[in-house]
C-alpha cells in the first residue's frame, strides 16, 4: 500500500490486487450483513417512504448489534422506539458506503482516488469493518488482544490492525 | 386570544423540561484519531475541543457531546451510529 496523500481536492492511495480485493471483500460482507436490515421486508408504502419498520430489539449477532446499538442505555422501551424509526435507513446507508468503497476500489491500477463523499463513505465503511472484526476476535476492552488461537484468527487479527493503519493514514491526508 | 395563551403554556413547558444529552462511550475499536475526526467533522469543534472530548471518552469511558432538545440528540445519536460510534441519549436529572 501506498498511504493516501492529498492530491488537490482529492486524497489518493494505491493498493495491491491483494489488498484491494481484501477490501473488497470485507465491503462486501458488511453489505451483505446489513442488507436483510436494509430492505427489510415491508410493503407497506408508507414504511418504505419514511424508513420506519426496524426491528424492536437488537440484533443477536453482536457484530451487527455493535453496528446498530441502543440510543438509550437504560431504556430499553425508547431503544426500540428509537430503533424502529432508524435502523432501516442507518443499514441502508452502510450498505451504500460500503458499496461507495466497492466502486471506488474497481480500478485495476490499484489506486484509489476520492472526493469528499467517498472520503466520508471510506472511512464509516473502514470503522464499521473494524467493528464487525473486533466484535468477532472478542475485542470488547481497551487492553484486549482478541482471541487468536487459530491460524485464521491470527490473520484476521493482523487484518484487523492493517485496518487501523488505513484508516490513520486517510485521517493524516486529510490533515495535510 | 385561546390561541396566544396555548403558545405561552408550550414555550413555558419546553423551558422548563430539563434538557437531553447524547453521550459518546469508549470502545476499544475506534481509533482516537477518528473520534477526534468525526467530533470535528461532525459538530464543528476546534481541535483542542474534539481531542478534549475525545480524551474524556477514552480516559472516563463517556462523554458529553451535545445538549439540547430530545429530536435534536437523537439526530445526533443516529448520526453518531452512522460513524460507528456508541452513542446514546438522555434526559439530565431534573
Amino acid at each position: 500500500m501506498i498511504p493516501f496523500r492529498r492530491d488537490g481536492d482529492m486524497i489518493t492511495a494505491s493498493f495491491t490486487n491483494l489488498e484491494r480485493r481484501l477490501i473488497s471483500d470485507l465491503a462486501t460482507s458488511i453489505a451483505e450483513l446489513l442488507a436483510p436490515l436494509a430492505s427489510h421486508i415491508n410493503d407497506d408504502p408508507l414504511y418504505s417512504a419514511t424508513g420506519i419498520g426496524g426491528s424492536s430489539a437488537r440484533h443477536p449477532d453482536p457484530a451487527i448489534a455493535r453496528l446498530l446499538p441502543n440510543a438509550h442505555a437504560d431504556d430499553d422501551a425508547a431503544s426500540a422506539d428509537f430503533r424502529r424509526l432508524t435502523e432501516r435507513s442507518l443499514s441502508s446507508r452502510k450498505v451504500t458506503n460500503a458499496q461507495a468503497v466497492l466502486t471506488s476500489l474497481e480500478s485495476d491500477s490499484g489506486s484509489v482516488v476520492l472526493d469528499a463523499a467517498l472520503v466520508q463513505s471510506w472511512l464509516r465503511t473502514l470503522a464499521d469493518i473494524r467493528l464487525v472484526i473486533a466484535s468477532r476476535l472478542g475485542i470488547e476492552a481497551d487492553d484486549d488482544q482478541g482471541t487468536a488461537d487459530t491460524d485464521e484468527l491470527v490473520m484476521l487479527r493482523d487484518v484487523y490492525d492493517w485496518l487501523g493503519f488505513v484508516t490513520e493514514s486517510l485521517i493524516e491526508a486529510l490533515e495535510s | 386570544m385561546p390561541q396566544i395563551l396555548e403558545r405561552t403554556e408550550t414555550a413555558e413547558s419546553t423551558l422548563l423540561d430539563s434538557p437531553w444529552v447524547t453521550l459518546v462511550w469508549n470502545d476499544p475499536v475506534n481509533l482516537m484519531s477518528y473520534v477526534s475526526w468525526v467530533f470535528r467533522s461532525y459538530f464543528g469543534f476546534d481541535r483542542a475541543e474534539a481531542d478534549r472530548r475525545m480524551l474524556q471518552v477514552h480516559n472516563d469511558g463517556r462523554a458529553v457531546v451535545a445538549t439540547g432538545p430530545r429530536e435534536e440528540m437523537e439526530r445526533h445519536v443516529e448520526a453518531l451510529h452512522d460513524f460507528g460510534l456508541w452513542a446514546t441519549l438522555q434526559q439530565v436529572d431534573a
